[in-house]
């Protein structure tokens, strides 16, 4: 570790790519009805805070990533199982987001395409990006986050333009009062996207700065709940909740009620390459974050296990669920039971640990 | 030496394997059908067949693309139409294709026709497939079919472009000019207003009018005066997802103003001295707004501002005069009440709020929105509505008096 360093910007754009991944184009937050806009927001401000806890950790260990550091605080014998249970998982997200991304592949344009052929597909670009190493990862979020914002810009632009946005869609604000938005927050926003940056905790080693590196990760989580906020307001504003809230995809209905003059219409294929692009991103974090677990935790070079690792998230990931309704009401539970634990509970007494640690070994005066 | 030569036929067998294998997966994608293998519908009109087995008649303009553009053409039909009859939309969609050689391809359908006879047993049933299909398109352009078969709109040569849809299309951008009223309804335009509390959608209406005989041939178009014409008028109005009637002449025109979709129209007003002098209104915005002291009892108000310019006035009234002006775009304003009024008189007939204002209560007001909700419809009936208009009349356009003044 510590030989490779990743710019400021790069980690940046890889942030936001991460973050807006398969957020931007599912229907977020929609259990507070078109309030979810601002549940993103509030999820994110609780994502936040969860973040300094990751990058207090990361502070007091510049050099070690996560899985190092539950050693060093827990000890061998109850760091050890703890840094294999997160580097399944890291696996399992992966293999999660796969799954994501192929079946909504599938069901947004590649209706005959078998899920296995489109899952290896996405994979293997996954896989050959990791095995030229995470800053290459890094430097192509660069290119494709650019290509997202031009997307982005685009699109709003357009349906300005073709006058399929009504304001009035959105409200009436907080019809039901503040307790349905929190009730969203609790049950999914802070986890997803927001609470998913607990991978960050393996690839914060690669910072090229100590100090200024949290901030530009936390400016990055900020910037893509601000866009993903702006995206739900958008697809609310052109849809309405109800439609927005029936839709997995709700941004390809969205994009595709562009038309202007009868010329520019049928964009919707932009909303397949954003999807693809955010799956991507987010697939191949979470296999970085385990393939650093693994070689740390082991000693064995980075790429030794790329392959086998990336069989095992292709299995999981067509193994997972039989049909896709079967996927996201699985993964509805373990966002509710399972993560919180791995993304609160387990990180919370690491903090607490290196701040006692920190304050006993602290040179007293005197 | 030795060791280079036995490096390289290592190396040389995995590489080439390597470099056949993008072969496999560059040959197109999986979906692909060739645009020769497809046949592109234009339009689908959706009709009741007559027992519960062909309970959708499904009928499809298909583009003959050879004739339309091309060296090929055969000097036949430029769009054919197939008919298919099932249980449900997809059935029926399959039950046309098998009659096609091609791939019906909804990707490009513009216009969906929905017989009368459909659209008062409800259309709840045909919207599903219609927002779910990946393929089909939320801005293709919903009708109903003024009291004929829905597949009459479809099988009707027009003047004005080889693919009838494409006229439909054009008719509807410029009626709303002409004295018209109708505007782009799109399907989840629909499908909202399907769920409005107490409302409906409101969908434009399409006809045909002339002769039937032989409308389906180019024979419509030889004479100079086409047999048979496609015309777009009425609204029909929805409670939920059944029709309750057909909205014309003031009551459709006041309902899209309520709904601020017209925004440039002309106006017909009577002067006092019994003459008739014509507008063209420019500008025109009518917002809504709720006043709640009490919900049972909540005051919509409607706000119109108005721009106009005097496009005839064949009489003897001093144009010069501001006070002329303010007085006609007084009787201007007026109008538009009329209509307006006309407008919730006939939505409260139908029982249907269809005027969105259950929804400007909601906006504006939604505790008190939650307390009525379910009783909306009575309160509909009897709320009361106030006006706040203005017009101004901007120019006289080219002349300032009529030359029948100096008489």
């Amino acid at each position: 570790m510590g030989t490779i360093k990743i710019g400021l910007g790069q980690f940046f754009c890889l942030t936001v790519l991460f973050e807006l991944g398969t957020a931007l184009v599912v229907n977020l937050g929609m259990e507070s009805g078109r309030d979810a806009w601002l549940s993103i927001l509030v999820g994110c401000v609780a994502g936040l805070i969860v973040f300094t806890g990751y990058a207090y950790l990361y502070r007091k260990h510049p050099d070690m990533p996560f899985t190092a550091y539950t050693r060093q605080l827990l000890g061998k014998y109850i760091g050890t199982p703890v840094a294999i249970l997160y580097i399944i998982l890291y696996i399992n997200l992966a293999a999660r987001d796969l799954r994501d991304g192929s079946t909504m592949l599938a069901m947004a344009t590649m209706h005959n395409t078998p899920l296995f052929i489109l899952s290896t597909l996405m994979l293997l670009s996954g896989a050959y990006v990791l095995h030229k190493g995470v800053e290459v990862l890094s430097r192509t979020s660069v290119v494709f986050a650019l290509v997202v914002m031009l997307i982005g810009l685009f699109g709003t632009i357009m349906l300005v333009l073709s006058g399929s946005i009504n304001l009035h869609r959105l409200l009436p604000v907080l019809e039901n009062g503040l307790q349905p938005v929190l009730v969203s927050v609790a049950h999914q926003n802070y986890m997803f996207p927001f609470g998913e940056m607990v991978c960050f905790t393996m690839l914060m080693p690669y910072l090229s700065s100590v100090k200024k590196g949290p901030w530009v990760i936390a400016a990055g989580i900020l910037f893509s709940a601000i866009l993903l906020s702006f995206t739900m307001a958008l697809n609310i504003s052109v849809l309405g909740e109800d439609i927005v809230e029936r839709s997995p995809l709700p941004l390809m209905p969205t994009i595709s009620k562009i038309s202007i003059s009868d010329f520019i219409q049928r964009v919707d294929i932009f909303v397949v390459m954003v999807l693809i692009i955010g799956v991507f991103f987010k697939m191949a974090v979470f296999f970085a974050a385990a393939l650093v677990g693994i070689s740390e935790l082991f000693h064995m070079p980075f790429r030794r296990m790329l392959y086998p690792c990336a069989l095992i998230i292709l299995f999981t990931s067509m193994l997972d669920a039989r049909s896709f309704t079967e996927h996201l009401d699985e993964g509805g539970g373990l966002l509710y039971l399972v993560y919180p634990f791995f993304m609160l509970v387990v990180p919370a007494v690491l903090v607490v640990m290196a701040a006692v640690r920190a304050h006993f070994s602290a040179p007293r005066p005197g | 030496m030795n060791n280079m030569k036995l490096m390289n036929k290592i190396s040389v067998f995995p590489a080439l394997l390597l470099a056949l294998l993008p072969l496999l997966l560059l040959t197109g994608c999986w979906d692909n059908v060739e645009l020769n293998r497809r046949a592109i519908v234009s339009g689908v009109a959706i009709d009741r067949g007559p027992t519960e087995a062909e309970k959708y008649r499904l009928s499809f303009q298909v583009i003959v693309a050879e004739e339309i553009s091309g060296e090929n053409a055969r000097g036949i039909s430029p769009v054919a139409m197939y008919t298919g009859t099932g249980r449900t939309m997809f059935e029926a969609l399959a039950d046309a294709s098998r009659q096609t050689a091609r791939f019906l391809s909804l990707g490009h359908v513009r216009v969906l026709v929905v017989s009368e006879e459909l659209a008062r047993e409800g259309i709840k049933d045909i919207l599903d497939v219609l927002e779910r299909e990946s393929d089909t398109r939320l801005t293709s352009l919903i009708f109903i079919a003024k009291g004929q078969p829905a597949h009459e709109l479809m099988s009707t040569m027009t003047v004005f472009s080889k693919i009838p849809v494409n006229d439909l299309v054009e008719k509807l951008e410029t009626t709303s000019k002409q004295f018209g009223y109708n505007f782009r309804m799109e399907v989840d335009d629909v499908i909202r207003g399907v769920q409005l509390t107490g409302g409906g959608p409101i969908i434009n209406g399409v006809f045909t009018s002339g002769s039937r005989e032989g409308a389906d041939t180019n024979d419509n178009l030889k004479s100079i005066s086409p047999k048979n014409i496609l015309r777009i008028s009425g609204l029909a109005a929805f409670k939920d997802d059944k029709m309750k009637g057909w909205l014309d002449g003031d009551a459709a025109l006041g309902t899209v103003l309520l709904h601020n979709k017209i925004k440039e129209f002309p106006v017909v007003i009577k002067d006092k001295e019994g003459g008739y002098l014509s507008f063209n209104v420019y500008q025109s915005q009518v917002t809504l707004k709720a006043a709640v002291t009490d919900p049972e009892h909540p005051v919509i108000i409607v706000k119109i501002r108005q721009q106009a310019a005097i496009k005839e006035s064949a009489n003897s009234l001093d144009l010069t005069s501001p006070e002329v002006l303010e007085g006609l775009s007084e009787q201007l304003t007026g109008e538009t009440i009329k209509q307006i009024k006309a407008a919730i008189a006939s939505a409260r007939e139908f029982k249907s709020d269809y005027l969105g204002f259950g929804q400007v209560l909601q906006r504006t007001h939604p505790r008190g929105w939650k307390q009525v909700k379910d009783h909306w419809e009575d309160i509909f009936a009897a709320c009361e509505v106030q006006f706040d208009a203005d017009a101004v009349i901007r120019h006289t356009d080219m002349r300032s008096n009529s030359f029948q003044i100096n008489k």
